[in-house]
């Protein structure tokens, strides 16, 4: 046989037992894996996402978050660690990422299927049984605002930052103190000369809700007591403007509500 | 290639002017494909430095959706992985296939076109992700218009690798041709039936990232590594000018990489939620892989022994064995990195980030390198304009790239060990992490950038016309003494 045929038939046989191995048998073993019920009448696990939570993870996508965030509990088993000199294992489901090991079935309508190889934030296979829609959306707008060691990306530009009209906020306007809302994604301070330009103009009415609110409090006009008050200001939250969710943070937030993939039980997620 | 008699002066001269005539054939697709190259790899860092920068300093580029970590962290990995490696590796199979094969390339007009729709391709590709169009799938996150242009391009690159070896006037087929061959033949198969079982008609849940790690995993080792290890083949012996140690181990190690290499992606999966019995094939594969890699590290370093003063003379030979060596320091790391237990640590962590830098970069880019030491000038008839540039490419690419590894690889490994213990609250774990981040920002990631701006700076000499031309030997770092084993007579008549 001709050299180039030996190589051409060898690179085909070896690189096929692979495709079949690897691709065609799990694609064959898998293609006819059912949700579950546990008995007749019961919902289906799990269901495909509609509406905004599907539109949520064209967000989710485009903006790479599979880069810092898993989609897998690992199981009981793995992961191990020593306290009191015993190794103890499980450690994903001991940091509370999910009541079970996530299995195949959890993922059987995932388009694209998000598993992760990186955990630079925690993984998010089940995150919507953690926290409610306010908190996801202060966290996305500035995860800063809600834990100050983070090195997640705002994702401020999602957000719309507006001016109020008719005196009323949104219903969906976060309730963050204006440092995180007057300039989005960054922490806002005002230099001196802003704050002195800002006491002039309002500092009763902003001495007064300060005193309204606190318990202990020092000389307002000393250095401390002045230094008090702007912390307390910046707390509070900006009266003329608010900041919305666009459509993309709706979505965005509808599918992180919508992942809760370790908490219905299935038999073959024992450990 | 070697020949096995020594050649009479007019054989060589014979010898040498059909090299030249062919050389000529490829000149201006190579070197499209070549520079296009450096410039994804130039593109490719500053993304990099970018996204390395931004993991400890969220506030850095925070406003603006383009260059929010995910996307720049995507495209980073578009443009290194298909636009510098991917044309790297293009231009070094079409360039050694013509030289081993003994022919001209034909119609390379054709070729050029071929490397501008990779090009278009890689444009929208990163720009794409960029503005919004990334798919999150690590490897493939190319948006959805992008994989027809890749497809169509490489097609033709491999139709013409092929075609070329079946016109081959050299009747031995040496080592490097088997690895050439092999690579242009798997990638096309393997990149469409990822393309189409991920995006065109999706497979249900986990068997997307089944698909996905068999691609990236593959990619590594059945495209860069082929390629680069068949470089190796041919640099060495050629810069040194003694054959390769044995025939029989290259054809083990060929032979057994092919096998072996392709079941070994289901690694990236351990631990998760798919058939156990599928990560337990995978990591019998990676095992496996202890045979070609040896086959080969024997092989290199023991042509190379009774040699190694040549690495003070030779930039092409030089970068060349660091990525040889590098070769077999990843491939062990990477064979007990798959073991279960150890993946249990150094899975989800910075760890395995710095295992595929050394993999990718030690490994792979500066055998890239060192083959385009060597093949630019016989293509352009121009030798490089400055020795000391090419000095401090080697220099900052070689400690970049230990830095970078050495870091991430504590900081990665501790990471794990931290994430599996739940007392230890995150934020401890993200602050652990953070300045070794901040080493790789603002040591190793700007040292790598300053070896390829040099780099891009000597190719841009060179392609300007603006070194000497080439007549007598190669551009050394410093010229050999005369009368020495390894004079430059002798490194001249074997690196001509
Ligand atoms: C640079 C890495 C990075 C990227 C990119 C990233 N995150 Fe995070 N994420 C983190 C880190 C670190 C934390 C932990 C600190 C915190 O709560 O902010 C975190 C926490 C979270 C949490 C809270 C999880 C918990 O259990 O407390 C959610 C939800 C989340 N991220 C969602 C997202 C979404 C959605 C995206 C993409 C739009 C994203 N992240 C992108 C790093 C990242």
């Amino acid at each position: 046989m001709d050299r180039g045929m030996v190589i051409f038939v060898g690179a085909l046989l070896t690189f096929s037992s692979s495709w079949l191995g690897l691709v065609l048998y799990p694609y064959w073993q898998l293609q006819n894996e059912q949700p579950y019920a546990k008995s007749p009448g019961d919902d289906p696990y799990p269901r495909p996402l509609a509406g905004q939570a599907l539109a949520g993870v064209r967000v989710y996508q485009a903006n790479g978050c599979l880069y810092c965030h898993s989609q897998q509990v690992r199981s009981e088993k793995f992961g191990n660690w020593w306290e009191d000199g015993q190794m103890k294992t499980g450690a994903d489901i001991k940091r509370g990422w999910g009541a079970r090991r996530t299995v195949s079935r959890d993922y059987l309508y995932d388009r694209p299927t998000m598993l992760g190889t990186m955990r630079t934030g925690p993984d998010l296979a089940n995150v919507g049984a953690r926290y409610a829609e306010p908190w996801q959306h202060n966290h996305t707008f500035n995860p800063r605002a809600v834990n100050s060691w983070s090195v997640m990306p705002s994702f401020a530009f999602l957000y719309a930052r507006e001016k109020v009209v008719g005196g009323q906020k949104a219903a969906k306007a976060l309730k963050l103190g204006r440092e995180w809302t007057v300039d989005p994604g960054y922490r806002w301070r005002p230099t001196d000369r802003q704050w002195e330009a800002i006491l002039a103009a309002r500092g009763t009415a902003i001495r007064q809700a300060h005193l309204a609110g606190a318990v202990a409090r020092v000389d307002p006009d000393s250095p401390a007591g002045r230094a008090e008050l702007l912390e307390f200001w910046l707390t509070t939250e900006e009266e003329d403007y608010q900041v919305v969710p666009t459509t993309a943070a709706d979505a965005l937030v509808a599918y992180l509500l919508a992942l809760r993939k370790g908490e219905t039980p299935l038999p073959e997620a024992k450990e | 290639m070697a020949p096995t008699t020594p050649m009479t002066e007019p054989e060589r001269e014979r010898s040498a002017r059909e090299r030249r005539a062919i050389d000529s054939s490829c000149r201006v697709p190579v070197l499209y494909f070549a520079a296009s190259a450096v410039f994804w790899l130039l593109a490719g860092s500053a993304l990099a430095v970018i996204a390395s920068v931004k993991l400890h300093s969220p506030y850095f580029l925070t406003g603006s959706p383009e260059f929010t970590f995910g996307r720049v962290r995507m495209a980073h990995l578009q443009a290194v992985g298909l636009g510098w490696a991917g044309m790297a590796v293009m231009a070094a199979a079409v360039w050694l296939m013509c030289r081993l094969s003994r022919v001209g390339l034909i119609y390379p007009k054709l070729l050029v076109f071929a490397g501008t729709l990779w090009n278009v391709g890689m444009v929208l590709d990163v720009l794409g992700i960029l503005f919004g169009d990334g798919q999150s799938v690590e490897w493939l996150d190319a948006p959805r218009y992008v994989p027809p242009f890749l497809v169509a391009g490489l097609g033709i690159v491999s139709a013409w690798t092929v075609a070329t070896f079946r016109r081959r006037r050299e009747r031995h087929v040496y080592v490097t041709q088997w690895y050439v061959l092999a690579a242009v033949f798997w990638l096309p198969w393997l990149y469409t039936v990822a393309v189409l079982m991920i995006f065109w008609m999706p497979a249900t849940g986990v068997v997307q990232p089944v698909v996905n790690w068999w691609f990236g995993h593959n990619y590594l080792g059945l495209w860069m590594t082929p390629v680069a290890v068949g470089a190796a083949y041919y640099i060495i012996p050629k810069v040194i000018g003694r054959p390769i140690h044995s025939y029989y181990l290259s054809i083990l190690g060929f032979w057994s990489l092919a096998l072996f290499y392709s079941w070994a992606g289901m690694h990236h999966l351990i631990g998760g939620p798919l058939p156990v019995w599928l990560v337990t094939a995978s990591v019998v594969g990676s095992m496996m892989m202890f045979i070609p890699v040896i086959a080969v590290a024997i092989n290199h370093h023991m042509t190379m022994l009774g040699s190694f003063h040549r690495l003070r003379y030779s930039p092409a030979l030089r970068f060349t064995v660091f990525g040889a060596i590098t070769y077999t320091a990843v491939s062990f790391q990477g064979a007990v990195e798959s073991l279960r237990d150890f993946s249990e640590v150094a899975h989800f962590t910075h760890y395995t980030v710095a295992h595929a830098h050394l993999g990718a970069y030690g490994f792979f880019t500066m055998i890239m390198f060192g083959l385009f030491y060597y093949m630019v000038p016989r293509l352009t008839g121009r030798e490089w304009a400055s020795p000391g540039l090419i000095r401090v490419h080697f220099w900052s690419s070689a400690v970049g790239i230990t830095i970078y590894f050495v870091a991430l690889s504590i900081a990665g490994w501790w990471q794990g060990r931290m994430l599996n213990d739940p007392n230890v609250p995150f934020a401890n774990i993200v602050r652990y992490v953070t300045p070794f981040l901040a080493i790789r920002s603002y040591i190793a990631g700007p040292l790598m950038t300053v070896g390829h701006v040099s780099f891009a700076i000597l190719l841009t000499a060179n392609l300007m016309g603006w070194g000497r031309q080439r007549t007598g030997g190669p551009t050394y770092f410093v010229e050999p003494a005369t009368g020495t084993a390894g004079g430059p007579r002798e490194l001249a008549a074997a690196g001509r």
